[in-house]
């Protein structure tokens, strides 16, 4: 990456940084949560403005065409005031599907200019309770089945469902509360709710239909895996900043907690899990941009996951130990950090979880 | 004379990596122990022959002059061949302090002693009471005439027994308020009846590591480098780019290449759990490598480093040592077998990369010192 680069990115984050801020930092996001989760229209439509939604859209659809290192920069800046927007949703999923499948359909505009909000549904779930393979149909322009996962199901003006058509995989969009529609909310650690989906003959338009819709839809999965990743670098800095403040103020036997030589060592140990998660999630997106390879890109978003999860586990379970009791409480911010962490790492895979893809695509590579 | 930082990071890499793999002996490729110089003497020739003994130092003074990005690459390409960095005390310690501090008269003296290895240096820091403190340092040298007379220990001094001069911290003035006052920088001859070196074993069975007593030893007065009583800041300023050297991920790096030869070859793979440690391991060298990158290109720009950089040494030492004793894991029922293991075409020395990872979070002020030193100059704790 040149200077010059370097330099569109240093701004890219002021800018995030600067109305993110403006509007209330994490207190916002605090206040969201106790409103009943779900976010603010408002702030989707200045992050629009701002440029954020189409940021590896190419200039000629719209967007910034700046590719996902500078995806990364902006989901680190949600992540740093535990934004509840779908900044990565809109960029990783919603638009890096259509953008790869019908780059010139008009939902494209509207997601760009925050005029909508699209959730992506794409996975099932089993009897036991997990995974399952997909059934879901799509015939004679109706849905028929179910979805599972479903980040921001509950206030998105529409979905984006993949399933299977008469004529292979489709990519299809059902609007928010057509016609024998269901939605399941499955709340969650932050405040934020999952849908579960049920459709039965329920009327959808189709986008894309073929065989490029199972490739599009990995990559596009891929692209949210990184800036996830990215959103809990950020989160991870955050926190950690949060504790170190803490432990600097923080008084017993008369003296800083952060006084103490265990204290000193705990937090330099998260210092140091936060810098090189940082250095390890910037260097996978960067590669990203520049790979097209299907395996080598899988490899590198699960290579950032895993780092980005293991991090924040360990940064926002450390950061409430070093709080003491009241890290116990949800008076202190410290505890919307570590639940954000928790949703955001069991999203799309967890640190163990993305070992074991980057192990199976590096052999893969070799094997090519 | 080639003037290296002109040229493009490629092309010198390039220029430096041809050199090493035509011309690098491959019996000294990643040697496991520290060679005698007579060992290393052939390769030492060739290398003083091209005139790149003394990578950092200036020109003027016989070296090659590069700036901090090239030295990196050099090094780099060194870690890389596997090239032995040799008896290299004089060209990384004593050279540079004397260029920065010395004499013309120093200088002109022992430079060309350094760079040809007519003289071998050992390093006279720790002793049994300095450590991590290393101030706490008591070898007393007084003067008397022309010369300051030495009584006292050093320990840990890497090959003292195949040198033929010492490079020291000597308390100079025991009298002060401060410890670190009172120190200065001293160089010694070896070969003298109040010199006896002893050597320790370690846990590997090396003998590399040696006490020297000093009886009454002699060295003369002009062998004191720079101003009485000031040897510690002077050794301290030496210090700032060993501290992203000793970070850089070339170890783990070997360490991981090896860990999977073995692993491989021996099936260990096929086990899942042995798959995710594995991958964790290989994730933690990768992201260490791209922290590492991030400092690196620092230096490129001409800044100077600060004190995050010792989270570099923190990281890459903890995770090369979790390499290792992965290493063992894998080697079952042979983990404690000395010597070279056999598997396939490849032979790992599982025990010798083990042993070799165990002082590295020991050495170049320990990891619990490099922690004290992040919480208070980097995240502003308190005391």
């Amino acid at each position: 990456m040149n200077s010059s680069d370097q330099e569109d990115l240093r701004l890219l984050r002021e800018s995030a940084r600067t109305l993110f801020d403006r509007a209330g930092g994490s207190g916002r996001a605090r206040k969201l949560r106790d409103a009943g989760g779900g976010w603010d229209g408002n702030m989707i439509r200045e992050l629009a403005e701002a440029g954020v939604f189409g940021v590896t859209v190419p200039e000629d659809n719209g967007g910034l065409g700046m590719g996902l290192a500078a995806g990364g920069v902006i989901a680190e800046e949600v992540g740093r005031v535990i934004a509840p927007e779908p900044v990565v949703v809109t960029i990783g999923l919603s638009l890096g599907l259509l953008r790869r499948l019908c780059p010139d359909h008009a939902k494209m505009e509207q997601l760009v200019g925050g005029e909508t909000v699209l959730a992506v549904a794409w996975l099932e779930r089993g009897p036991n309770g997990g995974p399952a393979e997909a059934s879901c149909r799509y015939a004679d322009g109706k849905l028929t089945g179910g979805k599972a996962w479903v980040v921001g199901a509950s206030d998105a003006q529409g979905f984006l469902v993949v399933a299977e058509g008469d004529a292979g995989p489709v990519v299809v969009l059902a609007e928010a509360g057509a016609d024998g529609l269901s939605v399941e909310e499955r709340r969650q650690a932050d405040g934020s709710a999952m849908g579960e989906l049920s459709f039965s003959g329920t009327p959808a338009e189709e986008l894309a239909i073929g065989g490029a819709v199972p490739g599009a839809l990995a990559e596009a999965v891929k692209d949210a895996t990184a800036l996830a990743a990215a959103e809990l670098v950020g989160l991870s800095a955050r926190a950690f900043e949060i504790a170190l403040e803490y432990i600097k103020t923080r008084e017993q036997f008369d003296k800083p907690i952060g006084s103490f030589q265990v204290i000193q060592h705990r937090a330099v140990d998260l210092n140091v899990m936060c810098e090189v998660a940082q250095s390890g999630v910037r260097e996978a997106l960067a590669l990203m941009d520049s790979e097209t390879d299907p395996k080598a890109r899988a490899r590198l978003a699960s290579r950032a996951k895993a780092r980005a999860v293991t991090a924040a586990k360990k940064v926002t379970r450390d950061a409430i130990q070093l709080h003491g009791a009241v890290g116990y409480t949800d008076e202190f911010d410290i505890g919307l950090y570590l639940n954000r962490a928790l949703v955001l790492s069991a999203w799309l895979g967890d640190d163990a979880y993305h070992r074991r893809i980057w192990f199976e695509a590096r052999e893969e590579e070799a094997a090519q | 004379m080639t003037d290296w930082n002109a040229m493009s990071d490629a092309e010198f890499r390039k220029e430096v990596r041809d050199f090493f793999e035509a011309e690098y002996p491959e019996e000294l490729r990643h040697l496991p122990h520290r060679p005698k110089f007579a060992e290393i003497e052939h390769w030492h020739r060739k290398l003083h022959a091209k005139g790149w003994v003394a990578p950092a130092w200036p020109t003027e003074y016989g070296g090659m002059g590069l700036n901090a990005a090239k030295l990196l690459i050099f090094y780099e390409e060194q870690q890389r061949w596997g090239v032995n960095r040799g008896r290299d005390m004089g060209i990384q310690m004593v050279g540079p302090l004397i260029i920065k501090f010395g004499t013309q008269e120093q200088k002109d003296y022992w430079l060309p002693r350094i760079l040809s290895c007519e003289d071998i240096w050992c390093q006279g820091y720790s002793e049994p009471g300095a450590g991590s403190d290393l101030a706490n340092l008591r070898t007393r040298a007084e003067i008397e005439g022309d010369e300051f007379v030495i009584n006292g220990q050093k320990i840990w001094t890497t090959m003292a027994h195949d040198a033929t001069h010492i490079f020291m911290l000597v308390r100079t003035d025991p009298d002060t308020p401060k410890k670190q006052q009172g120190i200065s920088f001293l160089l010694a001859p070896m070969d003298q009846p109040g010199v006896e070196v002893r050597t320790i074993t370690t846990l590997s069975g090396e003998t590399e590591f040696c006490e020297v007593f000093f009886d009454n030893a002699r060295t003369p007065r002009e062998n004191l480098v720079g101003e009485l009583n000031k040897g510690w800041t002077m050794a301290k300023a030496l210090l700032s780019f060993e501290r992203i050297f000793i970070g850089s991920p070339s170890l783990a790096q070997n360490a991981l290449g090896q860990l999977e030869n073995f692993a491989r070859g021996r099936g260990a793979f096929e086990d899942p759990v042995f798959r995710d440690r594995f991958a964790q391991a290989a994730l933690d060298v990768e992201d260490h490598a791209a922290l590492y990158g991030r400092f690196a290109d620092q230096l490129k720009r001409g800044e100077t480093l600060g004190a995050d950089v010792s989270m570099l040494k923190i990281w890459v030492t903890e995770c090369f040592q979790r390499i290792t004793e992965l290493m063992i894991e894998a080697a079952g029922a042979d983990g404690g077998t000395i010597g070279p293991l056999q598997v396939g075409n490849v032979s790992v020395d599982v025990l010798a990369s083990f042993y070799k990872a165990r002082p590295t979070t020991i050495y170049g002020g320990s990891n619990e010192i490099q922690r004290n030193i992040l919480s208070k100059a980097v995240l502003g704790l308190p005391s």
